[in-house]
Formats: structure tokens, C-alpha cells, sequence
């Protein structure tokens, strides 16, 4: 297990004591989202929008065959993601990524991102860019 | 020697009695995307008592809640950004072990990256609240004057609804919480605490801002003004603030129907008052008692505690709600 890992470990044990109040939403996730129905997709972001509600990227995902898919991917909040020390130019576009999210239950080509790791293994928008840093 | 074999056989009984036969409960706990849960607190307490016991998750996501008594236990477990799990009367019997798997779900949260575990104990890292004296205005009265994190509710109250407000929370939220004005860039709930919330006082009025909210303040008249005699419906209430000592009491009537009261859906009725008593007991804690009274929702007034550290290096951030809310497209009902 890596320091961070143990870090994580430590911090969750130290929230379940002190019943920490979670961060809230500015809409449900269960009004978009699909908890059954998780999705990983890899590819280049081709935009970033820092904007409110929600800041969102999008990345362009290849099939097997060739043919290329434009994605949309929805993050938290620009004031929640900058508290973390993330900025509009922590993702850029021509960046190669791996993001793990849920699918939008509409059908759209929308996902929730619960995870997004570059191309060299660092994990963007996750915890603090701090701890990223220090890995 | 017939004494010896007595006094040993009493002895044995003895402690056989004050080591009477203990259980145990035992099992995992996932993640809502089925990942092992490492490092969550899993809280018991006999049902009905003040008995507690609590284990931590580890490799595997396995706890054991060891030496129970045999009975009925209540049991916990809350994550951050996802939704508590509790399972009541699970039962303990004496030298066996109960089985018990939690999966965590997803909450009303987003439970994306920035609004996720992950993020809310890196939030939770950046809180040192600082030591001092109770800052003052130049009247002397305690100043309210910073910005807050969200409060932790320290006395959750017990909120006695009325079937109608049960009602419509249950359909609210079997629709996804669709319809919350909060998704569609209005206001949130009433009562609803929120990440950070800052705080801009004068000697006549006191300013409440936010950042994920719109728009995002409201203000709270402290120059012995009246409510006014007709009702001027607004999202936010009409809110009044006099100080009992070093206590600020806020007395906040007239809101807007469509407006919702919690987090967990319910509504309000136009007989809405709530009465918010804050102290500054310390420089670095805003201690808020909340009273809400509404005879056309609840059966009785529902009094609750939180308490909000102070942030000093947080700023508020604007958070224009509109500029690009494309989720409303997406989002569907029951």
C-alpha cells in the first residue's frame, strides 16, 4: 500500500469519527446518472469548460472500427475543484486520458467522471493536486 | 477439602458469570461501484442504550464487531458524499458470529470528482479553525464577520412531519429530486447547509453569502425593523436579527412556496418560521441552534444544532448558476 493510500485510509477512518458533513450537489445523481452502469473510456479531451454549475470536459473516444465518438464528461464545481488546488488548465485539450465515470441514463454520450488518469499515470482532479504532486 | 472444591466451584461460577458468552457481527462493506471499502468506520450501539462499539474496515473492506452482548444492535456506517447506511435490530446471539455485508449507494450527491469522498476529506483537511477570543464590532457585540465551512450538525433534533410533508418528500424523491429548484439554478433548500457560507456584518444588517447557490445571498436586517404587514413572499424569508446578550436571534417568516425546506425534500407551508440563534463562542466556531415551526408541516417545532468552523484562508467564489447549466437536458424522473 502507497503513503497516499495509507493517507486515504487514515483520513477516512479520522471522517468517520468526527461525522464530517459530506460537500453538497447542486442536483441529484440519481436524476442523470446510473449507479449499474459504470463506463471507461480513453481517448483526447478535445475541450474544457470551467463554467458553473458544473465544470466539464470532453474527449474524443475511438471504436474498434475507427470511428470516433465526441464524449461529454461532468466534474464538480470550479469553487470545489479549485479549493483542491485544480485549475481550467489542469486538463487541456490534446491530453490523453482514462476516465471511469457512470453513464447518463438518457442514453446521451454523457458520463459523470469518477476518475480521470493521464497518459503518464497521474490522476487529475482526484483529492488534492498537492498529494498528487508529492507521489 | 469438600470447602476447597466449593469455594473453586464458586469461584468458576463466578467467572463464567462475569464473562458471560459474547457475539459478534462480521462482514464487508463495498463501494456503490463494488470496490472493497478500506478505512469506514462501522458503528453499533444495543438497541436502546447508550452501549457502543465501532471497527474500521480493512484489507478487503472486512470488518468484525467483536464482544458484543447478545441482543439487538443497531448499526451505522457513513461515508462522505455517499448515502449513510443503517440497519437496525440486527441480532447477536451468545458465541456466534451475525453476517452482515453493507453496500454503500450513492447519496443525492453528484458523487463526481470535486463533489466525491475524495474531495470532502481533502475539505476536511484544510479545517484548522483558529484559537482566540470572540471577535467584536466597535458596539461590542460578537462579530459574525468570516467565512464558515459547512457546519456539522451536533443534534440532529427529531422532526415530527405531518403525512402530507412525508408524502410529497417520498414522491420528490422517487422522481430523482427532479424538480428541486436547486437543479434548476433557484435557490436550495431553506435549512440546507451549505460548503461555505461567508458572513459580512454591519452595525444594521448582516450579509450571508454563498458559492453554489443562487444568487447566492441574503440579508438579515438588524436596525429594529418590523415584519412587514403584508406578506412579501420571497425565496430566502424575510429574516430580522436582535441580540439576547451575545446572541444573535434571527426570526425569518414569509417564504416562497416553491422553495423547499431540507435536504431530504419536504415542503413548507406559508405558516413557515424559523428562529436561528448563532454565538460566536471562539474566535474559529459559529455555534447555530435552528428552530423551525411550521404547524402545516410539522406536529411540533423541530429544533436542531450544528456547528461551522472558521476558514480564513477560504474565499467565496462567484457561481453564475446559469452560465451553463446543461444538466436540466438529462436529467429524468421516475
Amino acid at each position: 500500500m502507497s503513503i497516499r493510500k495509507h493517507f486515504f485510509a487514515l483520513a477516512a477512518v479520522a471522517l468517520g469519527l468526527c461525522v464530517v458533513a459530506p460537500v453538497s450537489a447542486h442536483h441529484s445523481f440519481a436524476a442523470e446518472y446510473d449507479s449499474k452502469k459504470p463506463v471507461t473510456l480513453t481517448g483526447k479531451v478535445t475541450k474544457m469548460e470551467w463554467t458553473n454549475p458544473h465544470a466539464r470536459f470532453y474527449v474524443d473516444v475511438k471504436d474498434p472500427n475507427g470511428a470516433v465518438t465526441n464524449w461529454e464528461l461532468e466534474l464538480g464545481s470550479p469553487n470545489g475543484l479549485m479549493r483542491l488546488g485544480w485549475t481550467r488548465s489542469s486538463l487541456k485539450a490534446g491530453d490523453s486520458v482514462t476516465v471511469e465515470g457512470y453513464l447518463a441514463k438518457d442514453g446521451a454520450k454523457l458520463a459523470n467522471a469518477k476518475s480521470v488518469v493521464m497518459a503518464d499515470g497521474k490522476k487529475v482532479f482526484a483529492g488534492s493536486s498537492s498529494e498528487e504532486g508529492s507521489k | 477439602m469438600r470447602t476447597t472444591f466449593f469455594l473453586a466451584a464458586l469461584c468458576a461460577t463466578a467467572v463464567a458469570f462475569a464473562q458471560a458468552p459474547k457475539g459478534s457481527i462480521a462482514g464487508a462493506v463495498t463501494n456503490p461501484n463494488g470496490s472493497q471499502a478500506v478505512g469506514v468506520t462501522v458503528n453499533a450501539r444495543l438497541t436502546g442504550s447508550t452501549t457502543t462499539a465501532r471497527a474500521t474496515t480493512a484489507a478487503g473492506g472486512k470488518f468484525t464487531l467483536a464482544d458484543l452482548a447478545p441482543g439487538s444492535w443497531d448499526i451505522a456506517a457513513n461515508v462522505p458524499a455517499l448515502k449513510g447506511f443503517e440497519q437496525k435490530n440486527v441480532m447477536v446471539e451468545a458465541g456466534k458470529t451475525t453476517a452482515l455485508n453493507i453496500r454503500l449507494e450513492e447519496g443525492t450527491q453528484m458523487s463526481t470528482l470535486g463533489e466525491d469522498t475524495l474531495a470532502a476529506m481533502a475539505h476536511a483537511k484544510r479545517h484548522n479553525a483558529p484559537t482566540g477570543p470572540t471577535p467584536r464590532t466597535v458596539d461590542g457585540k460578537p462579530d459574525f464577520s468570516g467565512v464558515w465551512w459547512q457546519p456539522v450538525v451536533t443534534d440532529p433534533g427529531k422532526p415530527e412531519w405531518l403525512p402530507k410533508a412525508i408524502e410529497i418528500a417520498r414522491q420528490r424523491t422517487e422522481n430523482n429530486r427532479k424538480d428541486s429548484p436547486q437543479a434548476h439554478c433557484l435557490p436550495s433548500a431553506i435549512v440546507r447547509a451549505r460548503p461555505l457560507h461567508q458572513f459580512v456584518q454591519s452595525k444594521d444588517f448582516l450579509v450571508e453569502m454563498f458559492d453554489d447557490d443562487s444568487p447566492g445571498f441574503h440579508q438579515i436586517y438588524l436596525d429594529g425593523r418590523q415584519h412587514p404587514k403584508e406578506a412579501d413572499y420571497l425565496w430566502y424569508g424575510d429574516s430580522l436579527g436582535h441580540w439576547e446578550g451575545d446572541t444573535l436571534v434571527i426570526d425569518r417568516v414569509n417564504f416562497e412556496e416553491a422553495v423547499w425546506l431540507d435536504q431530504d425534500s419536504h415542503p413548507h407551508s406559508e405558516m413557515l418560521h424559523i428562529i436561528e440563534r448563532y454565538r460566536r463562542p471562539d474566535m474559529g466556531h459559529l455555534e447555530q441552534e435552528i428552530t423551525v415551526e411550521d404547524p402545516g408541516v410539522l406536529a411540533k417545532p423541530w429544533t436542531f444544532k450544528r456547528v461551522a468552523e472558521l476558514g480564513p484562508s477560504e474565499t467565496i467564489r462567484e457561481f453564475m448558476c446559469t452560465e451553463n447549466n446543461r444538466d436540466l437536458d438529462h436529467m429524468v424522473g421516475k
